[in-house]
């Protein structure tokens, strides 16, 4: 008889956890499809100025993404050694950084079509495998998500494009530029960067 | 000569065997927890670039050519062809290609690859009228680029070390051997290696000419991707390297 309850508590733990896994897949495959529509929708938006584009389109990368988490990983071997305070600085002027120079690149994305093909776990990650067809194209561009749980919301963590990891380069290049110039110099080069995105239209 | 190319294959193998280590995996990345260990998990992704000092002088080189000549052309050839005739030229080339395609998947052991790559050469050069139209793409015939470096990589090689190659770019030590066999295998392009002999199918001229056509095609096609890469960049050298990494990674494993 024990056994019997054993078994069929473990049968009960796994199908809730199973079905668990099922309903998030869904959450995080609304949840992509929602940022991307907004995104599309709001680029395709005539009756929006060039600067409302910009600044809706910022506000909607900067509620998706975890900039911190993605400062901390982009920074990879140099976390270590930074001191507090550069790690501070950093992560203030990455989340400044990514959602000004994707701001205006997104605000071109007036795509046909964006949808989400599928959704699946991999260790403590979502991926969300997608589509964008382009205006001028009939060849539809592949786009990967990578979606993590953080505090009961989700957030974008990476954006994958043709097998191409934005965080992945971006790790690739800043360590590449601090090894070179050392951390102060590349703050100070991202604080211009910024200045310089921000004039931009 | 024939043998001192056979010798120079042989090396560049020789060369990926000992550089058989730990390359970067998208796949491994996403599997890790990223939490802690992460974070501190030194060189675990980073490219092997042993040859990164010279690597830089040709990327400086090919930058300065670039911005010359051959960004000029791309540009050129965007403006003032029109849409139409810049994809019926892709077309043609990517048909002329397509034999090769057909010869590494059908290596790879991708019976569907190498059967649509197959109908797709054959409907496109016969209706397709010598490969200017894509009549297979429209009946859901989708051509699939397959290369000997890809081939390479299907069978575990990893992509060795990175090299830029002068005027060509961005490469490695596997894709550079695979690029070696696949031009030398092809009747129409440039025999390297001398495969089958010194004879070539056509005349050398056709064959510059192609060369040529092709690599306007790529600029043309890479237009916007270097454009973001030199605006945004802090140092286009190691974002280009990683994405060529990634991109090839993905490409194989495709």
């Amino acid at each position: 008889m024990k056994k019997i309850i054993a078994t069929l508590t473990l049968i009960l733990i796994a199908t809730t956890s199973f079905a668990q896994n099922i309903d998030q897949s869904e959450q995080v495959k609304a949840f992509i499809n929602d940022v991307g529509t907004q995104i599309i929708k709001i680029a395709a938006d005539k009756k929006l100025s060039s600067e409302q584009r910009k600044s809706n389109i910022i506000s909607v990368i900067d509620q998706s993404i975890d900039a911190d988490w993605i400062a901390r990983f982009v920074l990879a071997k140099n976390y270590n050694t930074a001191s507090d305070s550069q790690k501070e600085n950093f992560a203030k002027l990455y989340r400044e950084f990514m959602i000004n120079t994707y701001g205006p690149k997104f605000q071109n994305y007036n795509g046909r079509k964006f949808e989400v093909l599928s959704v699946s776990k991999q260790g403590n990650f979502y991926i969300a495998k997608s589509e964008f067809l382009p205006q001028d194209s009939k060849t539809p561009v592949d786009v990967s998500f990578r979606v993590k749980e953080k505090n009961g919301k989700l957030v974008i963590l990476d954006f994958v494009a043709e097998g191409v990891s934005l965080i992945e380069t971006q790790r690739s290049e800043f360590n590449s530029a601090i090894s070179q110039k050392g951390m102060d110099q590349f703050l100070e080069d991202l604080k211009a960067r910024i200045a310089k995105l921000k004039t931009q239209k | 000569m024939n043998k001192d190319y056979i010798a120079f294959f042989i090396s560049i193998f020789l060369i990926l065997f000992s550089f058989n280590s730990y390359s970067a995996k998208m796949d491994d990345i996403s599997q890790d927890d990223f939490d802690d260990i992460e974070f501190t998990s030194e060189n675990k992704f980073q490219i092997k670039d042993p040859l990164e000092k010279y690597n830089r002088k040709i990327f400086s080189f090919n930058e300065s050519v670039d911005k010359c000549c051959i960004e000029y052309v791309a540009r050129a050839y965007r403006k003032g062809m029109p849409k139409f005739a810049r994809t019926s030229i892709r077309n043609f080339l990517n048909n002329l290609y397509s034999p090769i395609s057909v010869f590494n998947s059908v290596l790879q052991g991708k019976t569907d690859n190498s059967l649509s790559n197959f109908s797709s050469f054959l409907i496109n050069t016969t209706v397709g009228i010598g490969g200017i139209f894509d009549v297979a793409g429209k009946k859901g015939i989708n051509y699939n680029q397959e290369d000997f470096g890809q081939t390479l990589g299907h069978y575990g090689f990893n992509y060795g070390f990175y090299i830029v190659l002068p005027i060509l770019g961005p490469s490695s030590g596997r894709d550079f051997s695979g690029f070696l066999v696949d031009k030398s295998v092809n009747p129409i392009e440039l025999n390297f290696l001398d495969i089958g002999g010194e004879e070539n199918f056509i005349n050398s001229n056709y064959r510059i000419g192609i060369a040529m056509m092709s690599g306007i095609d790529k600029r043309e096609s890479f237009i916007d991707i270097i454009d973001d890469i030199r605006q945004d960049s802090f140092d286009p050298y190691a974002t280009l390297r990683s994405a060529y990494i990634q991109r090839r990674d993905s490409e194989i494993k495709k």
